[in-house]
């Protein structure tokens, strides 16, 4: 079994986010709270709760180095949490949003971290020496809809954003003072902050869940209409693919290695993707088991009883199973995955670990080690 | 695939494309009188997208598929040659089938939509829902 631990945390669960030590995890039971859980004698107990915001926490990120949390939340504001003592202190970080605040994540480095909002803009928050508070610098041009998600490219200045719009764009948040030139000429760093570098065109629906490779090289984001896009050499001239599958769609992925990639989605079952030599992506195979009920029905539990009655021939039948099964799809999930979080050490190339939230209020955790099949293609 | 503008750009005027249509919609007739039906659907479904916004393009060329959809009798047949490449315009037809409420063409679309969805799964539903852009 790929999933090693499961637990339910809360009837739903927003986003969440592992400690440096992997013993507590923080997440968002669909309130205005962040609660923080610690694993002590294989048993979850309640460490913390945050308590700060006035709407839903739609994103939580704990940088593993400095040891801070930060949170973003539908009532347009973030905090950056402290650890001092045996509380979590917050500092308010301004936002300037006029809208909510959909998605966070910490820059590689740590020193940054980038907002995706409904205000069509992306927020790049340093921390200021001297006023000691986090500044937030906005990019407010290019994004025509919500910014669903923001990713970090490892050389701390690319950014990569899915939006509502159905584009990716991937952004240079070169900052004075807080970043530094790089002395490769042609890279990166030459870029003003808040330039685009690329937009992808691919999608013709909503985009989700954008996530780099480990050397930066590929980006992979998911669209709405069942499909996953991956880009190799992004730059000038990058090379895209369109992987079209069958099932629903998806919400978040992830890169394990520099081939393969995990997604989370509707199917509340990871797939899992893999590039050949070639470097072809495609769909390899669902990480959880299906569950396929002897009354074969085709499209899954889930859905037959509603096929059933649109086709309307007696040959469904009065599908018992039907009713029972529409929950229950023989995965762990039973609900839309909407989190997955690596949980290797924080730089490496290739994670074996990593965990799932989703609106069923569970925390999975999956570790391929026991998939013969899967590491093989690492 | 390179960098896109957003805007949407008329490749062709709508008399090109409508005689483009009558020009497949001759040949997808002749197919059907020959009774090779899976190529009379193959070529009806081609060429596309028109790359219009223009309504009479689109109704003249669900004029032809229509057509081709109705006349199909074997559905196994129908689903053993098809390319996969035809499955997402062949749902998005079925779904404008569906929405005529005529009740010959929406039991055939009905019929074609369950082996569809059987054999291209429900991403091929959610493809023909969820693109906005290039509707039929």
């Amino acid at each position: 079994m790929a999933a090693v631990a499961v637990h339910q945390f809360a009837p739903c669960i927003t986003c969440h986010a592992w400690s440096p030590d992997r013993s507590m995890v923080a997440f968002c039971p669909n309130n205005s709270e962040v609660h923080i859980y610690k694993l002590s004698e294989d048993k979850w107990e309640q460490a913390h709760i945050l308590q700060k915001h006035d709407q839903i926490v739609s994103g939580i990120d704990w940088s593993s180095r400095a040891n801070r949390i930060v949170t973003v939340s539908h009532d347009r504001n973030s905090y950056v949490w402290n650890y001092e003592g045996s509380e979590w202190v917050p500092t308010l970080v301004i936002l300037r949003l006029n809208r909510a605040a959909l998605c966070v994540q910490w820059s590689p480095q740590e020193n940054k971290f980038a907002v995706g909002s409904g205000a069509k803009t992306v927020c790049i928050c340093y921390y200021e020496q001297e006023n000691n508070w986090w500044v937030s610098k906005l990019i407010r041009k290019r994004h025509n809809s919500s910014v669903t998600s923001v990713a970090w490219h490892p050389n701390n200045i690319l950014l990569a954003t899915t939006s509502t719009d159905g584009k990716c764009r991937v952004f240079s948040t070169f900052i004075k003072g807080v970043d530094t030139r790089d002395s490769k000429a042609g890279s990166s760093s030459d870029s003003k902050f808040g330039q685009q570098i690329l937009q992808l065109d691919l999608s013709f629906s909503w985009a989700f869940g954008v996530n780099w490779s480990p050397s930066g090289n590929t980006l992979a984001y998911v669209g709405h209409s069942s499909t996953i896009y991956f880009v190799d050499d992004v730059g000038p001239s990058p090379l895209a693919q369109n992987v079209a599958f069958r099932d629903l769609p998806l919400r978040d992925v992830l890169f394990i290695s520099e081939k393969v990639v995990i997604g989370v989605g509707f199917d509340c079952n990871p797939m899992v993707f893999a590039a050949d030599e070639s470097g072809m992506w495609s769909f390899v195979r669902f990480l959880g088991e299906r569950k396929t009920s002897s009354t074969g029905p085709k499209y899954g539990s889930q859905f037959s009883e509603a096929f059933g009655k649109l086709y309307g021939q007696s040959k469904h039948g009065i599908n018992n199973d039907g009713v029972d099964n529409s929950r229950q799809r023989g995965g762990v999930h039973e609900n839309c995955i909407t989190c997955i979080v690596p949980l290797g050490e924080a730089g490496s190339s290739t994670i074996t670990r990593f965990s799932t939230s989703g609106l069923d209020g569970k925390v999975v955790i999956w570790d391929l080690e026991s998939q013969q099949d899967l590491l093989e293609y690492l | 695939m390179m960098v896109v503008t957003d805007d949407f750009v008329e490749a062709d005027n709508a008399e090109a494309i409508i005689s483009r249509i009558e020009h497949k919609s001759r040949k997808t007739e002749s197919l059907l009188k020959q009774s090779k039906l899976v190529e009379a659907l193959k070529t009806a479904l081609e060429g596309w997208p028109p790359n219009t916004r223009d309504e009479r393009c689109k109704s003249a060329n669900w004029i032809v598929v229509h057509r081709a959809i109705m006349a199909m009798k074997d559905l196994d047949a129908l689903f053993s040659s098809l390319d996969p490449e035809y499955y997402n315009i062949l749902m998005k037809y079925l779904y404008r089938g569906l929405s005529t409420g005529d009740r010959p063409t929406c039991d055939q679309c009905l019929r074609i939509h369950e082996r569809l969805t059987e054999r291209a799964g429900l991403g091929c539903i959610l493809r023909s829902l969820a693109d906005t852009t290039n509707t039929v």
